[in-house]
Formats: structure tokens, C-alpha cells, sequence
């Protein structure tokens, strides 16, 4: 039970042991398991980066949503205003061009009166003077019958 | 078990707890070497090498499996061991607890072997005495603790050397006294501080051998119940055997970790920064 040569050799071999375990067993399994965790560290940033980026493009997208909405809305807006504005517009127009319509059809209507006018009294002399010869070729007496005649003619313009 | 007969005869117990010996100088106890506990630690060391080498050649980065699964549990569990308790990082510590909890476990589960199985193999090539065990030699326990000793002493001289040599002549009566008996308790601190320091290796290598030896001892009077005390005996030795088997396997493993923890403790003691 005492110590002896034994424990100079002992030393030798756990020394030698440590370092083979050292450079052949620990230090790659070591290397091994922190190049591991590394990578599932990296792959659990990464991991967590592209759930952001997936946060932040749905936040975008939906902001984007939001403004295009507000936009569509704004444009449907402006739309409904110009087409009362046009309508209203066309409205104005059509009743202008009524009215010029109408005014144009008064005036000719006018001028046809006119005419018409002219031509009935231009008519009802021939017609007096003819009354006037049938009467004077029957009777002239002048005094007599200048008031006929007079309220032939007044007769005929009567209502002009 | 036809061994009983070669068991009995020379002096029961302690016939068995013979070293194979190589006497180099007979009047020199010191000046001999025990071929067996060599031989099977060096087999053990080899066979822990190749499997190694082994090992070295089929690592995968990706999911381990298999033997490569089950050393990065037991690479990962010292790790964590080491880191928990160093306050810096030092690429020594590790593998050399690594190599104490895995050496010593492999070495103390060879005891789980029948009793005289690997001593009757040697008598078959002519070895009178052969023990299986190395943690059962003070040799290798010793070796094992001295060496650890040596690299705490190492660290506390290249890391705080004016530190630790205060420590060891002002701990721990100098504050207590007034100033000028202050020499006179020098010398007695220095003796309380080295049987201090040397109760570490001393502990360290005798609890390791003591546990083990204790163990191989009751496997020899198992055994001999076994073989000696007719179909009763028999009987009762072979559960006692089984279940003694189971417990001091648990022991083994249980020391190799002890063995390991208190490496890693003595010298994380010798890595912590000075407090001022």
C-alpha cells in the first residue's frame, strides 16, 4: 500500500492522457459543439430577424392598404363631385340652349307675324279697293263712303 | 465457478490484495513498480485513445447519434461543471477534468467484474498475484491528486504569487495578535497553511483508494460466501453479489465525479481573483 515506482509511471500515463484526451477527443468534440450552438444561435437570429422583416412588411402592407383605401376613397370623392359639377353644367347648357331655342323660335315667329301682317294688309287694301271700285261703280259719293272705307281698312288692322 | 480452489488457499483476503510486482532494488520499498495496475491503465488509456481516434473520424455537425451523442452529454455536463465554477476562462481545465471523471469511472467499473476473473486470467500466464483494479493501488490515486495538486500550486504562483505567499505565513493568527508577536506566529501559520495545502492531494487520492479498496474487499468476501458456504451461501452470495455489483458500480461513477468536482474546485480556488 505504499507508494512506489508505480506512482512516477501513474503520473506519466494520467499526464499523457490528459493530453491525448486534450487534443483528440475533447477539444474537437468541444470545437464541434460550439460550432453547433453557434449555428442554431445564427439560425434562431436569423429566424427571428425574418420574423420582423415578415411583421414589418404585413405593418407596411397594411399602412399601405390603409393610404391606397383613403386614396380611393378621395378619388371616388372628386369623381362624384365632377360628375354633379358636369351634369349640373350640361343642365345649364341645355336649358340655355332652350332658351335660345325658344327665343329664336319667338323672334321668327315674330318676323312670321310680321310678315303675315304686311301681307293682309297689303291684301285687305287690294280688297278695299276693290270694294271700293264695286262701291263707287255703283254709287261714289265720296263723303259718304270714306268712313266705310276707313273702318274697312281700320277693321282689317283692327287687331294688329 | 471452478476458481475456488486457487482462491481459498493462500491466506484468504488478504492473498488476494497482492500486487504484481517487479522488484527493481530489494532493499528499496520504494524501488518497485506493480505491473498490473501499469498494465491495466495503460490498456484502459489505450483503449480510451483509440476510441478517441475512433471517435474523431466519424464527428457529424449535425445531430449526433450514437457514441457521439452520448460523449457530448458527458463533454457537455463537465463543461457546464467547469464554467460554473472558473471565474476565467482557462482551455486546460476542461479536458483535464474530462479526462479525471472518465478515467476514473472506466478504471472503477472494471471492479464490477466477478472477483477473481481477470486474476485467473493472469494465472493462466503465470502472474501469482494480479490486481484487476488501479483505483485500488494508492499509486494511481495519488498520481492522479499529486498532479493536481502541482497545477493549483502552478496557478497560485503565476497567478497572484505575492498573494499566496502572504497567505501562507499571515493566515490566519497574524491579524489577531499585536505587532511585534507577529513573528512569532509566523512559523505557526506556515505549518497550519502547508498541512492545509497538503491535506488536499492526501484527501483527494485517499478517498478515491479508500472507497475502492473498501469495495474490492467486500467483492472478496462476497465471493468468498459465494464459494465457501454451501448452496445457502451460494444463493445468498450471488444476490448480495448482484446488488453489491449495482451499488458499487454507482460508487465508482459517483468517486469519478467527486474526484473530478474537487479537481475542478481546488483549482477554480486557485483562479479567483485577489479580493482586496
Amino acid at each position: 500500500m505504499s507508494l512506489d515506482l508505480t506512482f512516477i509511471g501513474q503520473i506519466v500515463v494520467f499526464l499523457t492522457l490528459v493530453f491525448l484526451m486534450r487534443k483528440y477527443l475533447y477539444g474537437p468534440m468541444a470545437e464541434l459543439m460550439e460550432a453547433r450552438s453557434n449555428k442554431i444561435a445564427e439560425g434562431l437570429a436569423a429566424a427571428d430577424a425574418g420574423k420582423e422583416a415578415f411583421a414589418n412588411a404585413q405593418a407596411e402592407i397594411a399602412e399601405q392598404l390603409a393610404e391606397a383605401r383613403t386614396k380611393a376613397v378621395e378619388i371616388i370623392a372628386a369623381a362624384e363631385k365632377r360628375a354633379a359639377e358636369l351634369s349640373e353644367e350640361s343642365v345649364a347648357r341645355a336649358r340655355n340652349e332652350a332658351e335660345g331655342i325658344i327665343d329664336s323660335a319667338r323672334e321668327e315667329v315674330h318676323a312670321e307675324l310680321n310678315r303675315a301682317r304686311q301681307t293682309l294688309r297689303s291684301e285687305v287694301a287690294g280688297i278695299a279697293m276693290m270694294a271700293a271700285e264695286s262701291v263707287v261703280e255703283a254709287e261714289l259719293d265720296a263723303s259718304r263712303h270714306s268712313a266705310l272705307i276707313e273702318g274697312i281698312v281700320s277693321k282689317g288692322f283692327g287687331n294688329a | 465457478m471452478g476458481l475456488a480452489d486457487t482462491s481459498h488457499g493462500e491466506g484468504g483476503i488478504a492473498g488476494h490484495l497482492q500486487y504484481w510486482t517487479l522488484k527493481i532494488d530489494e532493499s528499496n520499498p520504494f524501488m518497485q513498480i506493480h505491473l498490473d495496475t501499469m498494465l491495466v491503465s495503460i490498456v484502459v488509456a489505450a483503449g480510451l485513445f483509440i476510441f478517441a481516434l475512433w471517435l474523431k473520424c466519424r464527428l457529424v455537425e449535425g445531430a449526433p447519434s450514437g457514441a457521439q451523442n452520448f460523449m457530448e452529454s458527458v463533454v457537455g455536463f463537465i463543461d457546464t461543471t467547469v464554467k460554473d465554477n472558473f471565474p476565467v476562462h482557462n482551455p486546460l481545465i476542461a479536458p483535464l477534468a474530462f479526462t479525471v471523471f472518465v478515467f476514473i469511472a472506466l478504471i472503477n467499473t472494471i471492479d464490477i467484474l466477478p472477483a477473481f476473473l481477470l486474476g485467473n486470467i493472469a494465472h493462466l500466464f503465470g502472474v501469482e498475484h494480479f490486481r484487476p483494479v488501479p483505483t485500488n493501488d494508492l499509486n494511481l490515486p495519488a498520481a492522479m491528486a499529486v498532479s493536481v495538486f502541482i497545477l493549483v500550486l502552478y496557478y497560485e504562483f503565476k497567478l497572484k504569487p505575492a498573494h499566496f505567499l502572504k497567505e501562507l505565513v499571515m493566515e490566519p493568527f497574524t491579524s489577531l495578535v499585536p505587532v511585534y508577536l507577529r513573528p512569532f506566529v509566523m512559523p505557526i501559520n506556515l505549518i497550519l497553511k502547508l498541512v492545509e495545502e497538503v491535506a488536499k492531494p492526501l484527501s483527494l487520492s485517499f478517498r478515491l483508494f479508500g472507497n475502492m479498496f473498501a469495495g474490492e474487499v467486500i467483492f472478496l468476501l462476497i465471493a468468498f460466501l459465494l464459494l465457501g458456504g454451501g448452496a445457502i451461501g451460494m444463493a445468498a452470495g450471488f444476490f448480495v453479489g448482484v446488488a453489491w455489483t449495482i451499488f458499487h458500480l454507482f460508487i465508482g461513477i459517483l468517486q469519478a465525479f467527486i474526484f473530478m468536482i474537487l479537481t475542478v474546485v481546488y483549482l477554480s480556488i486557485a483562479h479567483q481573483p485577489v479580493e482586496h
